[in-house]
């Protein structure tokens, strides 16, 4: 089913490094379009790295990023902005700044010097707000919000941006489970109602399986395995990947494969 | 993060109306600042003349011995306080600013270099004082872009740019010494005159260098200060809606030296304005931008004028020069926001 989808992102052949070590080593990667894909793995495999290289944001040393088969590195950076949205993973602003100002910002790629503010930036900002719940927040300072409210602020600064592929640099970090789970539901729902590409990455493999389609195990500087959550939840997998020992059930609730961890004797 | 952050701004007032008001005492101050001196020339009389008319002794008096003192300090605050709000901006951090940056220092020092160099045995320049500029931005520059490169890839953590920006003054400072030390000593008075910020010595044709370098550099300065709100954002984000903050970073610095170059050089190291005029503006518009620039030049306006007017009120005749005001009263306004808890925005 998977394969019948056309990937609009596909990242082949890319090498990422820091200096002169190098991360990952020659990586291929179709990333379904219209699906929720989710990047894993250890800390420091370069599962953010990767992200961040899908956004140009990290230069590659080698290999390529597709966008609709053309390579990424020959856009301009505002017209990635209107193609790729990404929301950082401590992201930054003002205190002082207010809710709404931080979401219009989003719409900062579509503005030009001879193309002023327009009502199609009035909608996109009001969409992106009632569509985050922030709406009522809207004249807020960004310093009064709780995590909460701010992550959901920052995420309809990256809604304003219209853009068909989203990437999250771990979301759900410093939130309590509670922002967790409606952060990941409205990452959901962007998703299933809008059909909007989705590119995560969780360290909560359990959330992880819950709300991805694609699962992606990043390990040793190379994509370990990747495919539908199904298919990777496998404690061999899992064990090998985070160096732990796993059992793998079927979580009562969701019906998702979950995965208990424990010391490898 | 603290309870002053997410407390609203002190001041609940309309951007617009505020600066409307500022623009008011700055236009009195200016009048004011041309009407005061041995003679007392009434505001009326001194706004007849600016606006063409006026007997002929007045206008000798108003355009040819007050205006070019008046109009110097005007230009210079103004440009110094739009180079500290850019600085402050970019870099999310209240206390920067062309003096904290090592941008007025670097330019001192281009400048007492230029005196050093281009003086004859008796003590006059042998090349045209046009070039005094040049030689102050090459120093502005030059500071600031030793600045970046000692701070190379932490260029972007504020702090850390500051405290290369303090050290990098300190040692244009003390340079800067040396060369007066081991000059001449008339040109060492005439160097320590102008480092302490002078306005009363300033020509028309000066005024017209200033303005030279100034107007140009304001005018881009001004339309670049559309990218400033993406810019508020931490590196990622900005570039990940499109902008390409660590160039436009440098940009800004660039433009900063540039408006701080061309005021320093011939208003000397007039302190803390660059500091002040951008904070004040701030706590008076909060976030507005255009407001935010517009209250900020005419600050730096009014505080240079009325540094300038103090001098000549309380220490006639003797000629203190005006940044020994705009340091005194600048002095204990840096301590108390580095004392403050909170002295980062963002």
């Amino acid at each position: 089913m998977d394969d019948m989808l056309a990937s609009r992102i596909e990242v082949k052949n890319l090498t990422l490094s820091y200096g002169q070590d190098v991360i990952l080593d020659a990586l291929s990667l179709p990333i379904p379009s219209g699906r929720i894909t989710v990047l894993a793995g250890p800390n420091g495999c370069g599962k953010s790295t990767l992200l961040r290289a899908i956004r140009r944001l990290h230069a590659p040393q080698s290999g390529q990023v597709l966008l609709d088969a053309l390579d990424i590195s020959r856009l301009t950076g505002k017209e990635l902005g209107r193609r790729i949205g990404l929301l950082a993973q401590s992201p930054t602003a003002p205190q002082d700044m207010s809710v709404e100002e931080l979401v219009r910002l989003g719409r900062y790629p579509h503005q030009a010097m001879l193309q002023p503010w327009s009502p199609r930036d009035d909608a996109a900002v009001a969409a992106a707000m009632a569509g985050t719940g922030v709406e009522p927040l809207r004249h807020r300072r960004i310093g009064s919000l709780s995590g909460g409210q701010l992550q959901r602020a920052w995420i309809a600064m990256v809604l304003a941006q219209e853009t068909d592929i989203i990437c999250l640099d771990e979301p759900v970090n410093h939130l309590d489970m509670a922002h967790q789970l409606e952060c990941l539901e409205l990452v959901s729902r962007l998703n299933k109602d809008q059909g909007r590409t989705i590119v995560l990455v969780l360290h909560d493999l359990n959330l992880a399986a819950r709300y991805a389609d694609q699962l992606v195990f990043v390990s040793g500087g190379k994509i370990r395995d990747s495919g539908p959550v199904e298919a990777m939840m496998r404690s061999e997998l899992i064990a090998e990947v985070f160096n732990i020992g796993a059992r793998i059930i079927t979580d009562p609730v969701h019906q998702r494969p979950m995965c208990i961890p424990f010391r490898r004797q | 993060m603290t309870d002053m952050a997410a407390s609203p701004s002190p001041v609940h007032l309309r951007p617009g109306v505020v600066t409307a008001v500022v623009l008011a005492i700055f236009a009195l101050l200016f009048l004011a600042g041309i009407g005061f001196g041995s003679t007392w020339i009434p505001l009326e009389t001194v706004a007849q003349v600016l606006l063409g008319g006026g007997e002929k002794t007045s206008r000798l008096v108003v355009l040819q011995l007050r205006l070019p003192r008046v109009a110097a300090a005007a230009i210079a605050g103004g440009a110094i306080a739009f180079a500290g709000y850019l600085l402050q901006r970019i870099t999310r951090n209240e206390l920067a600013s062309p003096g904290v940056l090592g941008v007025v220092d670097g330019a001192a020092l281009g400048v007492v270099l230029f005196m050093a160099i281009f003086s004859n045995d008796t003590n006059s320049l042998v090349v045209s004082v046009a070039w005094q500029p040049l030689a102050a931005a090459l120093g502005a520059i030059a500071a600031v872009s030793l600045v970046f490169i000692l701070s190379g890839r932490q260029a972007s953590s504020a702090i850390r740019l500051l405290l290369f920006g303090i050290a990098v003054a300190a040692a244009c400072k003390a340079l800067t010494t040396i060369f007066m030390l081991v000059g001449p000593v008339y040109q060492a008075a005439q160097a320590a005159r102008w480092l302490a910020g002078a306005v009363n010595t300033i020509n028309a044709t000066e005024i017209q260098l200033m303005l030279a370098v100034l107007i140009p550099t304001g005018i881009v300065a001004a339309i670049a200060a559309r990218h400033l709100p993406p810019a508020d954002l931490d590196d990622t984000s900005s570039r990940s809606i499109g902008l390409n903050l660590p160039l436009y970073r440098v940009f800004i610095f660039f433009l900063a030296a540039l408006l701080t170059a061309g005021a320093v050089a011939f208003a000397g190291g007039v302190s803390f304005i660059g500091l002040m005029a951008p904070h004040l503006a701030r706590l008076l518009v909060g976030r507005a931008r255009l407001a935010g620039i517009l209250t900020s030049i005419l600050l730096g306006a009014i505080i240079l004028i009325g540094a300038d007017l103090l001098i000549r009120v309380a220490f006639a005749p003797l000629e203190v020069p005006a940044g020994t005001v705009t340091a005194v009263i600048g002095a204990p306004y840096f301590l108390y926001l580095l004392m403050r808890k909170d002295n980062t925005n963002g």
